[in-house]
């Protein structure tokens, strides 16, 4: 796949809005602040266990209606990288 | 004419007689020993070998004879009916599918002939001390080191950790690796050196006495590359994997035990007079059988279409998996205390009534619900997929190319005369994507009944032997069901979808109480969906065929959602019960197994050969005589520590 769109170019690429949408849904999991999460940082160390992580990678299928694999925030398994993969790997197109 | 299915399960039976016979190999009075003795089933298990069962673990691409699910839970029936304690320390051997899936062509080959020539077992070292199912929060790491790793850390409790040659090793190999940093080995215990592990004392545990329930320490213990299964960081990916199929398999223990609780149950009963009448004949006992006996064939149609399922809806099984682990134990659970009330006092004593076969068999399998994740792990991996589930159901409505595909794979998974594709493990997945074929093929299946039930002089019709009882009322029975059905999965899906969700382990009370409701859905689901597509089938006989047991099972699984009358016309009829409880009888009677697939189980040497129907009076053509069985039994495991 292409990637559809340099990840800095500007606010609105798909990278960060993907990352944007990790941010809101971890914290919401988690029940911390959204400002606390760092995009660069192991999801695990927010708590966030591998079944969530799983489960979170369907609401993510769901979201950008798109089969993705679910071990995705394993091996991708900070907000950046996750992100990264999925707009390099996938068509991703975000409304 | 039995399934082809099942004929391995017939054979095994006559090879292994009737257990209520002292002299049968695994007898109810021998079995009974050995567990009060606490003493591993050595003699029994290398029977089995030499019988070559194991053979019926290893796919046949990797030399074994194992081409489908269904047989092998009909045989873990077979076992688990004599003696859990047998079947749960033979049968660790189902964990060398993860070998199956993960595994190079030399460790295939390398198992296939441990398993087949050697008669090497094996045991799944996962949990520990500490950290319980948390497998990720584990302790036993794998440090890499030149040509292998070092493994340190201790399993417990595993059950066969101390006599089996093979040890499948969850361990951590890269400790900030989170979710990846897990990996799995297939530990082969001859070559280690015996100096880098230790295994920990017998537990005691309240039943399968006899089994060698125990653990495994490593201190700087080497295992070279070569053990390595899959690769390295995919551990946890794999177990989880493996988990999906040995959680179908466990029900069968449960359901062998289950069937033993009522053929004993049931020789008391009989036989057994108070008040100048027999007890069977007593309504309250009467009824208590038969229902608890509409339990287990509602049990059968999950975990049979289950077994099958797996072959074709592979992607699905983290659902089905955990439906069938939740619903099948919990419900034989309750099935064995409600029979044991007709026993009456009996069923708590150690050596009277069938050599006190009752309480063994709850004492056993009261563990089953606990294997391999326990019921409640089994309801949190539902919940977690449960919002994805109704979003699914809602949108594959919309599809009607897709909702075909459901009703042609559901033909697949439920039509007992068709073969089942080759199991590919590799399909597995660890979430369903919202996709259960079972629900998803309701308004399918609902469309089904009602071109049946227009076509009026139907099949069903044809099939049917006695004019008072008009197959169409059985059929509209079963529609008026089958909507309430979907009318409480529609509202629990806009339930579902409508609630906060909760992720992670802070899930309500009520959402495990739903999530139960789901198994019973999909429980009821299941046994229409086996009738629907087998009633024409000859070799599952008339009563199947008939119906009326559906309308009772649906009517009992749903009788827990809805306080007023479930049916237009009222009560279920007494006829149906009445018969219900006619053909456990005839079951009980002819020494068949208490199934949708009644086959033919060993009987006792005095009794009438079995009728001309069965193929299971021949025996194994590799079957060696008992006299010479036992004798080779004598020998113990080569791989046993």
């Amino acid at each position: 796949m292409q990637q559809l769109q340099n990840p800095s170019s500007s606010e609105s690429t798909p990278i960060l809005k993907i990352q944007a949408w990790l941010v809101e849904q971890i914290a919401d999991v988690l029940s911390i602040d959204p400002t606390t999460i760092d995009v660069k940082q192991p999801l695990t160390r927010y708590g966030l266990d591998s079944i969530d992580a799983v489960t979170l990678v369907g609401d993510l299928e769901d979201w950008l209606d798109l089969e993705l694999p679910s071990t995705l925030l394993w091996d991708y398994p900070s907000i950046e990288k996750a992100s990264a993969y999925m707009v390099e790997e996938f068509d991703v197109t975000v409304d | 004419m039995t399934l082809t299915q099942y004929q391995l399960a017939e054979k095994l039976e006559q090879a292994l007689g009737n257990p209520q016979q002292a002299d049968s190999l695994m007898s109810f009075q021998h079995t009974a020993e050995l567990d009060e003795a606490e003493q591993f089933p050595h003699e029994e298990i290398a029977w089995l070998y030499n019988w070559g069962l194991q053979n019926y673990y290893i796919p046949t691409d990797c030399g074994g004879k194992f081409t489908s699910f269904e047989e092998f839970v009909a045989f873990v029936r077979v076992l688990a009916r004599r003696d859990l304690n047998i079947s749960i320390a033979f049968t660790t051997l189902f964990w060398s599918f993860l070998t199956w899936m993960a595994g190079s062509d030399e460790q295939k080959e390398k198992l296939s002939h441990l398993m087949r020539e050697e008669h090497t077992a094996m045991c799944l070292a996962y949990s520990e001390r500490e950290h319980g199912s948390d497998l990720v929060g584990g302790g036993v790491t794998a440090t890499k080191v030149e040509g292998g790793y070092l493994l340190n850390g201790e399993k417990w409790p595993i059950n066969r950790a101390t006599i089996s040659g093979v040890t499948f090793v969850l361990a951590r190999t890269d400790p900030e690796g989170g979710n990846r940093g897990l990996s799995l080995f297939m530990v082969e215990k001859k070559d280690l050196d015996t100096s880098t592990y230790y295994n920990l004392p017998k537990i005691k545990t309240h039943g399968i006495r006899a089994a060698d329930m125990s653990g495994i320490g490593f201190s700087d213990c080497f295992v070279p590359d070569s053990m390595l299964l899959g690769q390295e960081g995919h551990g946890l990916e794999l177990g989880l994997k493996g988990f999906q199929i040995t959680r179908a398999l466990c029900a069968a223990f449960s359901q062998g035990a289950a069937d033993t609780t009522m053929r004993t149950t049931l020789n008391f009963a009989v036989n057994r007079k108070l008040y100048n009448k027999t007890v069977i004949d007593m309504p309250h006992a009467r009824r208590t059988l038969s229902n608890a006996f509409i339990d287990m064939l509602i049990c059968d149609c999950v975990n049979i279409g289950a077994a099958r399922g797996f072959h074709v809806a592979t992607d699905q099984f983290s659902v089905w998996s955990a439906v069938d682990k939740y619903f099948v134990p919990v419900t034989l659970e309750q099935v064995m205390k409600d029979t044991s009330v007709v026993l009456g006092s009996r069923f708590y004593m150690r050596d009277e009534h069938d050599s006190g076969v009752f309480q063994k068999a709850l004492r056993d399998s009261a563990i089953i619900s606990m294997f391999d994740g326990s019921s409640v792990v089994n309801l949190h991996v539902l919940i977690l997929q449960r919002r994805q589930l109704a979003k699914a159901r809602v949108r594959i409505r919309k599809k009607p190319e897709k909702l075909a595909v459901v009703q042609d794979r559901l033909e697949q998974s439920f039509s007992l005369s068709q073969p089942v594709p080759t199991f590919d493990p590799t399909r597995l997945e660890l979430i369903s994507r919202g996709a259960d074929d079972v629900m998803q093929g309701i308004e399918g299946t609902i469309a089904k009944l009602e071109a049946l039930k227009k076509s009026g002089d139907s099949a069903v019709d044809l099939l049917r032997p006695d004019p008072a009882k008009p197959a169409q009322d059985v059929l509209s029975q079963v529609l008026e069901l089958a909507h309430v059905i979907r009318e409480e999965l529609d509202a629990q899906d806009v339930l579902i979808t409508e609630s906060a969700f909760e992720h992670g382990h802070d899930q309500s009370f009520e959402s495990f109480e739903l999530a139960k409701q789901y198994c019973q859905l999909h429980a009821a689901m299941a046994c229409i969906l086996m009738w629907i597509h087998n009633r024409e089938l000859a070799e599952m006989g008339d009563f199947f065929a008939k119906g009326e047991w559906l309308v009772v099972s649906l009517h009992r699984l749903l009788s827990h959602f809805r306080m007023t009358p479930l049916l237009s016309s009222g009560e279920l009829p007494a006829a149906y019960h009445e018969n219900v409880a006619q053909e456990l009888l005839r079951l009980h009677k002819a020494d068949k197994m208490f199934s949708i697939v009644p086959f033919q189980l060993a009987q006792s040497q005095l009794a009438p050969p079995p009728s001309t129907q069965s193929s299971s009076a021949q025996s194994h053509p590799n079957q060696p005589s008992t006299q010479e069985a036992t004798s080779h039994a004598t020998a113990p495991e080569p791989q046993l520590i």
